[in-house]
């Protein structure tokens, strides 16, 4: 009996919960893989840059820099991260073109930059920023449910809904996979390499600022949150394969489930070490991502 | 570039390299020289903190030379400083026992870690291992945290048996550092020109004909992350003497990034000038700011972004510079 029971009591929420913050995992891994598709560069800067916008969203609503209501601060800074990513590409955008390695250097230099200026503008003060939302908790099936989780969900599944028929239905999307699969080809095509670049760089941000305002309530925001949670969403990007978008949905929902029950059920005190060991075995057995059939070298 | 087991282009006479060559050797000795009587002309936290220099010189070292012999980007070093930095630290703050059992301690430790982890990395290139170590750097901290019976958990460890009893201690940290730079560098040095080294370089440019000559590729990973992990171990052993503290805080991620940024800055330069210029910016910048923390990972980062820049642009602006003094 008490094994049933701890399989309800502990096994479920915990699944839900890990789900729940999977699915931000997702986004965020959905924006490194965007990025690295199409112009082959990881992008080191992902997490401060969406941790300077949630700053941002703090400081336009909170007083701090100006008071705005919520929506105007999240659009404002929405404006600021598409920008930041515009600036950040323009920037490199010689680089990435002769060498996906010195680009990715390149953007751990944008990732410490972002960082200091956070610090120079916010200080290193730890505030809480939380979602607009009504607070209820219902009870389904011996789960308890939040708003916060059915939030999260919907949001998620709203924007990458929005991304995946973008990808697939409109021309931009067509460009994005044509750009993906062979660059040469496309640019022989007459597609311009570097303004679909710019679109996978500005999506990714956009879902960077997305699941950095959905990640902060649960915890609290710091220069450090955003990034360390970025964290997971590489190697959810990792597991994903780093090239397929599904991937890093579902690299994402099962980082979130295994480091859940991980720190539930070992230690919380090794979740990184962990995190480690995940990305070392999933890439030796599944080299091209999970989805895919294993077979063929990465070189 | 000289890191090309083989060249195509028409390469320099024999005799310019040859002058070129001792012309930098002449430049390393003389800066040896310089930085041998230094302390006697500079007060005692200078001293330290270019023991701090030597030491960090060393680790952007292990980075470059993965780069140039590897071809592969690491952001996880701080593993394998903390190695070197906690054998020297627990055998000294638990057992009384000074450098000359740690170091080889570390060095054993850094190459058999190194091995540890290439292998089950091995087939892993370009992102796929830098994302690894980033893991990996990421893991470090909270081994060491966790480990808190051996490592002292966040307080850490002091370090304070000095290598030959009896002379000053800051003396001693000064100059086991600088030694260590020197044979470390020299090590590096004589590397270019073994059979490893030579094959090692074929393995990164030719990767095919290093196969041919029967050099697998998992063996060039195992080997230059053993010798890059070795050379890392040895800086930590290093920092943790002159830097006399071994604690958590000197092995996070942000410290592994700023080793890459040293090593950036130097070009991936292996002479001991370079290195030396990468381990300078690593530990000054800090040291100058420390006033104003929050601008220390701005300039970083601008300093990366500016080398990155300068190393895409130099060439053709100096390529355009030659194209126009042509002309007139």
């Amino acid at each position: 009996m008490t094994f049933w029971d701890s399989l309800i009591y502990d096994l479920f929420p915990l699944i839900w919960s890990g789900m729940i913050t999977g699915c931000l995992y997702a986004l965020g891994a959905l924006g490194l893989v965007m990025i690295f598709k199409c112009s082959k560069v990881v992008n080191f800067s992902h997490g401060n840059v969406a941790g300077l916008t949630a700053f941002l969203v703090y400081g336009l609503s909170s007083g701090m820099l100006m008071s705005l209501s919520w929506g105007a601060a999240v659009l404002l800074a929405m404006l600021a991260a598409v920008a930041i990513a515009f600036l950040i590409y323009s920037i490199i955008s010689p680089v990435v073109f002769e060498s996906d390695l010195t680009s990715t250097i390149a953007t751990l230099g944008f990732g410490l930059i972002a960082q200091g200026v956070t610090l120079l503008v916010f200080g290193a003060d730890i505030v809480a920023l939380d979602l607009p939302i009504p607070r209820f908790a219902m009870s389904v099936l011996g789960l308890l449910v939040t708003g916060y989780d059915l939030t999260v969900l919907v949001i998620a599944i709203i924007t990458i809904g929005a991304l995946f028929i973008v990808i697939d239905y409109t021309k931009l999307g067509i460009a994005f996979r044509a750009i993906s699969s062979n660059p040469f080809a496309a640019e022989v095509c007459g597609l311009n390499l570097k303004s679909v670049h710019y679109f996978a760089w500005i999506s990714a941000a956009i879902l960077g600022v997305i699941g950095a305002l959905l990640i902060v309530p649960t915890t609290f925001l710091s220069v450090t949150t955003v990034a360390t949670f970025m964290l997971q969403a590489f190697a959810a990007a990792v597991i994903g394969g780093f090239a397929s978008l599904p991937g890093a949905l579902v690299g994402g929902v099962l980082i979130g489930i295994l480091m859940n029950l991980f720190t539930f059920y070992v230690s919380p005190e090794y979740s990184s070490t962990f995190l480690l060991g995940v990305i070392l075995v999933a890439l030796n057995i599944f080299p091209n991502g999970i989805l895919q059939k294993v077979g063929g070298t990465r070189v | 570039m000289s890191d090309q087991a083989t060249s195509l282009t028409a390469a320099p006479s024999a005799t310019q390299r040859l002058a070129s060559l001792a012309s930098a050797g002449a430049i390393t000795v003389a800066l040896t020289a310089v930085l041998i009587v230094l302390p006697f002309l500079l007060g005692g936290s200078w001293t330290f903190t270019l023991g701090l220099c030597f030491a960090n010189s060393i680790g952007v070292l292990a980075v470059s030379l993965l780069v140039r012999y590897g071809g592969e980007v690491s952001i996880g070093h701080t593993f394998f400083t903390a190695l070197g930095a906690y054998s020297v630290g627990v055998l000294d703050a638990g057992y009384g026992i000074s450098l000359w059992a740690s170091v080889p301690l570390a060095l054993l430790l850094g190459v058999v870690f190194g091995i540890v982890f290439a292998w089950p990395s091995r087939n892993l290139h370009g992102i796929y291992l830098a994302v690894t170590t980033l893991a990996l750097a990421l893991a470090v901290p909270e081994m060491i945290n966790n480990l808190d019976a051996l490592t002292g958990g966040y307080e850490g460890l002091y370090v304070a048996t000095p290598l030959i009893p009896g002379l000053d201690m800051g003396l001693q940290r000064y100059y086991v550092a600088l030694v260590m730079l020197v044979a470390v560098c020299l090590a590096v040095a004589r590397l270019r020109l073994s059979r490893q080294g030579i094959a090692l370089l074929l393995a990164k440019t030719h990767p095919a004909a290093a196969d041919a000559f029967g050099t697998r590729r998992v063996w060039a990973r195992l080997s230059i992350l053993a010798i890059s992990g070795g050379i890392g171990a040895l800086c930590g052993a290093t920092l943790a003497f002159s830097g006399s503290t071994v604690s958590p805080g000197g092995f996070t991620f942000w410290q592994a990034i700023f080793l890459l940024v040293g090593s950036v800055v130097s070009f991936y330069g292996l002479s001991m000038p370079r290195v030396l210029l990468g381990g300078a910016f690593v530990t000054l910048v800090p040291q100058l700011l420390s006033s104003s923390g929050a601008w220390i990972p701005v300039l970083y980062g601008l300093a990366l972004l500016g080398m990155i820049l300068l190393g895409h642009y130099l060439p053709r602006i100096r390529k355009a510079l030659n194209r126009s003094s042509e002309a007139a």
